[in-house]
């Protein structure tokens, strides 16, 4: 099967995830030429082609499969054996049934090229050519002491992500909706979901706070799927409300008092994780102050969300500790597929190269 | 609405302490936390407020049911405190195990912890024989910021002429376990019950200690106690399996194993024996297990966690919200554990994850 006929099976049975022109988009980008796996192409007066690898050891993380569902994507378009460690059952999260429906959802001739494992396969793992993580940083740290010296392993530890309100004080009800998408989408749970909306000094919080209120709240109601709120989530979101409320930071509720957003303005600038599941923390910074309020992250900041222009000092601010992207709101839970993850060419990555240099 | 008592005065502290320990119906209980509340709610700020955003007040409260809790995470980033800036007597410091920041109980005076600790341990039903007593913890002296070496120091004071020579076996942070274990072969061959009281991961690391000593068979009479839930600091050991070591370690049967279940946030303790044993609290404190969606109580055998109304917790907040879990029953409450992590184990940094990553300044990958 070729490349493109693979692309062709993927966009056909995932239009909306995986478009075909975004695929064919992201062979050309990051490997070329949408046929490199396939035959040589000519690159710098040299003729090159790309080798797949055998197999692809996917890990899985707990919290969303869409990262699971790009890694498999990647390792079909490569025509790779995909294995899938993935996560266990959790009540408060669906993750493991969601990768399983997708790789039933996929078209046989792919779906053969993908088997799961529900643990670890140590001997498959050592066989594969490379290994795609997601999860801890924990999980990374023992995941590598697995590794073959010339294994690939490609590691996406923890990231979170952050928005930034160039000028709040005039945010319109439409770039309000836009920053919410981007708190609510898959509950918060990835590292491209926004834990902290940081703003400059002069913003009116109580302006602010019922714009993003009424978006929350209109952009919930839109939601199709709610989400679960075990017990274990529950505690933490009413944790999170009433640790608010006794340190006198200002707390916007959902009517009725539901849990699924929660709108905290700490007057620390300081990064603090949120719990997630919908609790967004305001946070006032000004440039200068910057590096130091967002030091506990340095290097772990995926993207940063921004509302308006972003001046080119902050944009290098931002670059400085380590940010790998930058979108506009509403758009942060939907990079496109060529978008550098961790910084990295996801697709590139996975290959190596044979050159045939002239041989006369 | 009559004016609280002022807790800062010793009269009044010891009335209350009277009144704690009476026997109480259930209007004078919550004739009693209406008034702890109302001084509480006057004078800690951050209880206030959060009171205030729960729209309850000494006015319209209606029951101590209604009572608002705080999170026991709040202890660790405000100060709650009754007293202003009267100096304490005593400030106990929370392990800090979960997130690296300790959490901080002040008191006024130990009087009420004092008294409601000798008491609780009493009608829990520990102290009905003689017993020779045995610490696995450092003294208070030793450890002054100790709520759990407070209390066994007020223990050993308390039943000093039943106990004749009660001894803590940490000293200068390294566990005594060889001169502990020729100290209770003595009192073996003596045949006099034995009571050895302990963190979960103190008994941990003795039983790792005496791994390859024979088991001892404490005499008739003799019973352990251990505290401060299950994460050990050597290596994590499941209460089931615990149990079963200890039971062989000491040739104990498991209903003489008790498990106290308290905090450096609290004053007052519930107990349970035995490994399935039902927890229950002195008359002077409630525990109500509440699913925090709604903020109200489950019903019995259904599962939600654990709310503390302490009413001998006059110094700082009598009600605290737990993260731990229980099952509600008609005679009590079936304590689970800790919540688990409930952070996504995938790429999102978590609370734990950054102050982990902030204790131990491990590189960035």
């Amino acid at each position: 099967m070729t490349t493109r006929q693979r692309i062709d099976l993927l966009a056909r049975a995932y239009p909306r995830l995986f478009p075909r022109a975004e695929l064919l988009r992201l062979l050309r980008v990051q490997l070329g030429h949408v046929d490199a796996l396939d035959g040589w192409f000519l690159r710098d007066g040299v003729r090159v082609r790309a080798r797949a690898p055998k197999i692809i050891y996917h890990i899985c993380a707990g919290n969303l499969a869409v990262s699971a569902w790009t890694s498999l994507a990647h390792g079909l378009l490569l025509g790779a054996r995909n294995v899938m460690k993935l996560p266990g059952d959790r009540e408060d999260s669906s993750t493991h049934c969601e990768i399983l429906d997708f790789i039933r959802g996929l078209p046989a001739p792919l779906r053969k090229l993908v088997e799961t494992h529900r643990s670890l396969d140590v001997d498959l793992l050592h066989r594969a050519d490379t290994v795609v993580a997601f999860g801890s940083d924990t999980t990374m740290k023992s995941l590598r002491a697995l590794i073959r010296w010339n294994q690939k392993f490609i590691a996406h530890g923890h990231a979170v992500s952050l928005l930034w309100l160039a000028d709040p004080n005039r945010l319109t009800p439409s770039q309000a909706r836009a920053c919410a998408v981007d708190v609510l989408t898959y509950d918060q749970l990835g590292c491209l979901s926004p834990q902290a909306i940081y703003v400059p000094p002069g913003t009116d919080f109580d302006a602010l706070g019922r714009k993003l209120t009424r978006a929350l709240e209109a952009h919930w109601r839109q939601l199709k799927k709610k989400p679960a709120r075990p017990l274990s989530v529950a505690a933490r979101i009413t944790e999170a409300r009433d640790m608010a409320n006794a340190l006198g930071h200002g707390v916007w509720l959902p009517p009725k008092n539901h849990l699924d957003w929660t709108l905290i303005h700490d007057p620390n600038p300081a990064f603090q994780p949120s719990p997630l599941h919908g609790v967004i923390y305001l946070r006032q910074v000004t440039e200068t102050h910057l590096p130091t309020a967002l030091a506990a992250v340095v290097g772990r900041i995926s993207t940063v969300g921004t509302v308006g222009q972003i001046s080119s000092s902050l944009q290098q601010s931002f670059i400085n500790l380590g940010v790998s992207r930058f979108c506009a709101a509403g758009r942060m839970q939907f990079p496109p597929l060529t978008w550098h993850h961790d910084g990295r060419s996801s697709l590139a990555d996975l290959v190596t190269w044979i050159d045939s240099e002239n041989l006369t | 609405m009559p004016l609280p008592h002022d807790f800062a005065q010793p009269a009044v502290r010891r009335a209350w302490i009277r009144r704690l320990l009476d026997p109480s119906d259930e209007a004078k209980w919550n004739e009693l936390a209406g008034e702890l509340f109302a001084w509480q709610f006057m004078h800690v700020p951050a209880y206030r407020r959060l009171c205030l955003a729960h729209g309850v007040t000494p006015e319209n409260l209606a029951s101590w049911r209604d009572i608002p809790a705080v999170p026991q995470q709040l202890f660790k980033q405000a100060l709650l405190y009754a007293h202003g800036s009267t100096p304490t007597e005593a400030i106990y410091v929370t392990s800090g195990t979960t997130t690296g920041q300790p959490g901080r109980q002040h008191l006024l005076s130990t009087d009420i912890y004092r008294a409601v600790s000798v008491e609780g341990a009493r009608r829990a039903g520990l102290f009905s024989r003689d017993i020779e007593l045995h610490f696995l913890t450092p003294s208070p002296r030793e450890a002054s910021y100790s709520s759990l070496s407070a209390m066994f120091g007020f223990w050993q004071k308390a039943f000093r002429q039943s106990f004749p020579r009660p001894r803590f076996w940490v000293r200068r942070g390294h566990f005594e376990f060889a001169r502990l274990r020729e100290t209770l072969t003595e009192q073996i061959k003596a045949r006099r019950p034995i009571a050895i009281c302990g963190t979960a991961f103190s008994f941990v690391h003795l039983i790792d200690a005496w791994t390859d000593l024979p088991p001892l068979r404490l005499p008739r009479g003799s019973w352990l106690l251990e505290t401060g839930g299950f994460k050990g600091r050597s290596r994590e050991v499941s209460k089931t399996e615990l149990y079963a070591q200890l039971a062989r370690t000491f040739g104990v049967r498991d209903d003489a194993i008790w498990n106290e279940y308290g905090m450096s946030e609290l004053s007052s303790q519930a107990y349970a024996r035995g490994r399935n044993g039902l927890h229950h609290t002195p008359p002077w404190a409630r525990v109500l297990v509440c699913n925090p969606a709604t903020g109200r109580e489950v019903r019995v055998g259904k599962q939600g966690l654990i709310r503390w109304i302490d009413l001998a917790n006059t110094d700082s907040v009598l009600a605290l919200q737990t993260l731990d879990v229980a099952e509600r029953t008609a005679r009590g409450f079936r304590l689970i554990g800790r919540l688990p992590r409930t952070e996504p184990r995938g790429c999102s940094l978590s609370a734990d994850d950054l102050a982990a990553r902030t204790e131990s300044s491990s590189p960035t990958p």
